[in-house]
């Protein structure tokens, strides 16, 4: 269905491999990894296998009045910060932003586990001092909208908000969601994206399904390791991307600088096994995105995998790959950097690919040495890679089945 | 418990929970200090800490009209009486 068109026109992250764009591009091309070990949380750490995490270990300088902190919990804090950097990037009037006509699309997986553990501590605590009544705020910094609303009370933002929870589908469907939202007139802009913190239970989760990385505690530098032989499992991460959409002319008439088009997305489900990947189901998301954009695959350059790092996960996608686009686009998994950042990951994966479009290169898989024979039909990029970008296409997929493809073409 | 006790650990919730530092007495605050309904209900938890002691439902009704902490700490002081904990200077 044509629409109108619609533009990116600021974004920002916080990754285990940086903040700015300038330290996250020179985290690509350096080769820097930020897995770090798993830290001791006086609860689950010492019962998992795998000892490793993506870790945003810098301080960030959050400057925001009480009255916003106040039904913040660390989730929202990401969510804010990279919301407030992509605001002031943009440039946007005050009297737009609290129009009704710019909306939000921003999630996480869980809301605030940190919080959510201080809540079941004071009911099923030892103490019997403790009164026990929830504090008024403790809900507002745990619920799963949590980082949505608080960044419309921030800037007072009353357009439509969107709040996705489907773990690493989060933000690709906040991004998919708000494209939508503007392409079809509903809004005129979208701050879209997702957060999420530092947080065991997501990694006891994973290690209890076995799907965690557990060889490389002593080296968490080398995992994980998409599509590599050695790969043993997901690295779960932390981290945040905020993007702003905005219907194109609206954006050209005030003279925004442009950072490239979304032209297409898809999101479908595997209508069956809520964990295992689904060739059939990922081939078909891949499809439905390059009809949603008008695109045949050989157009397509380049492709952030979502290659988490997992024994079956990796060579179902590479076939997924391999049957809609053949060996053409380059394909790197961006998660050997940072591990997977779940809820944020697609925002995180989509402002990576704008880094790399802009500064034209294409950074390699991290940690990937021997390719795995059944992956290896793909053009893996083991290197830099000076490369233009015209066309890049982020692929996430998330337990439950839900597969999400982002496509998005280079402004010229 | 005397008035000025109170006072002062009404004050010293408002500085350490919620970065308001020596709110005037009969200052609205909603309007001054942005001190909203999810606050209040913070100050009562603070209130009950305070006086180790867990409000009714109806006595945290009641402090829903409150305004100013000269309001505050009138109703402390009755919940005080009420649980017979006041001393007198």
């Amino acid at each position: 269905m044509k629409g109108r068109r619609v533009v990116i026109t600021a974004c920002s992250a916080i990754t285990p491999i940086g903040h700015t764009r300038a330290e996250i591009v020179d985290s690509l091309r350096r080769g820097v990894s930020g897995v770090k070990p798993l830290r001791e949380d006086h609860l689950l750490s010492k019962f998992i296998h795998s000892q490793v995490f993506g870790t945003v270990d810098y301080p960030i300088a959050f400057d925001f009045r009480r009255t916003f902190r106040k039904t913040m919990g660390p989730v929202a804090y990401y969510a804010c910060q990279v919301a407030k950097e992509a605001l002031d990037q943009a440039g946007l009037p005050q009297e737009f932003v609290t129009s009704g006509r710019l909306g939000v699309a921003f999630g996480s997986t869980h809301g605030s586990p940190t919080v959510q553990r201080e809540i079941y501590k004071t009911f099923f605590g030892a103490s019997q001092t403790e009164f026990r009544a929830i504090g008024a705020v403790d809900y507002l910094k745990s619920m799963v909208h949590t980082t949505a609303v608080n960044i419309t009370k921030m800037f007072g933002i009353t357009g439509r908000v969107i709040s996705s929870s489907t773990a690493c589908t989060t933000s690709s469907q906040s991004i998919g969601y708000g494209y939508e939202s503007v392409k079809f007139g509903m809004q005129d802009a979208m701050l879209c994206g997702g957060a999420d913190e530092y947080d065991t239970t997501t990694v006891a989760v994973f290690d209890n399904l076995l799907a965690c990385s557990t060889a490389f505690n002593d080296r968490p530098g080398c995992t994980p390791r998409p599509f590599d032989r050695q790969r043993d499992g997901l690295v779960v991460g932390e981290g945040a991307g905020a993007v702003l959409l905005e219907e194109y002319e609206h954006a050209r008439k005030r003279g925004a600088a442009i950072l490239g088009e979304v032209v297409g997305f898809a999101c479908n489900n595997n209508g069956g096994d809520l964990i295992l990947p689904n060739r059939a189901g990922i081939s078909e998301t891949l499809r439905i995105g390059l009809d949603d954009a008008a695109l045949t695959a050989d157009e397509v350059d380049f492709i952030s995998a979502h290659a988490t790092g997992t024994k079956m996960g990796d060579v179902i996608e590479a076939q997924a790959i391999h049957a809609v686009y053949g060996d053409g686009p380059l394909v790197t998994g961006l998660k050997g950097y940072m591990g997977h950042t779940m809820g944020s990951c697609g925002a995180i994966e989509t402002i990576l690919t704008l880094y790399m479009m802009e500064q034209g290169f294409v950074a390699p898989t991290l940690n990937l040495e021997n390719i795995d024979e059944r992956c290896s039909m793909l053009r893996h990029v083991q290197e830099i890679t000076p490369a233009t970008i015209g066309i890049g296409a982020i692929q996430n997929f998330a337990f439950g089945g839900v597969n999400t493809n982002l496509l998005i073409k280079r402004f010229v | 418990m005397t008035r000025e006790e109170i006072t002062s650990e009404i004050l010293n919730i408002f500085s350490r929970d919620f970065e308001i530092e020596q709110p005037g007495l009969d200052s609205d605050l909603r309007e001054t200090y942005e001190f909203d309904s999810v606050d209040a209900i913070e100050l009562l938890l603070g209130i009950e800490r305070f006086l180790k002691s867990e409000l009714t439902h109806d006595e945290k009704k009641m402090a829903m009209g409150i305004r100013t902490i000269n309001q505050i700490i009138d109703y402390v002081e009755g919940l005080v009486r009420v649980r017979g904990l006041e001393t007198h200077a």
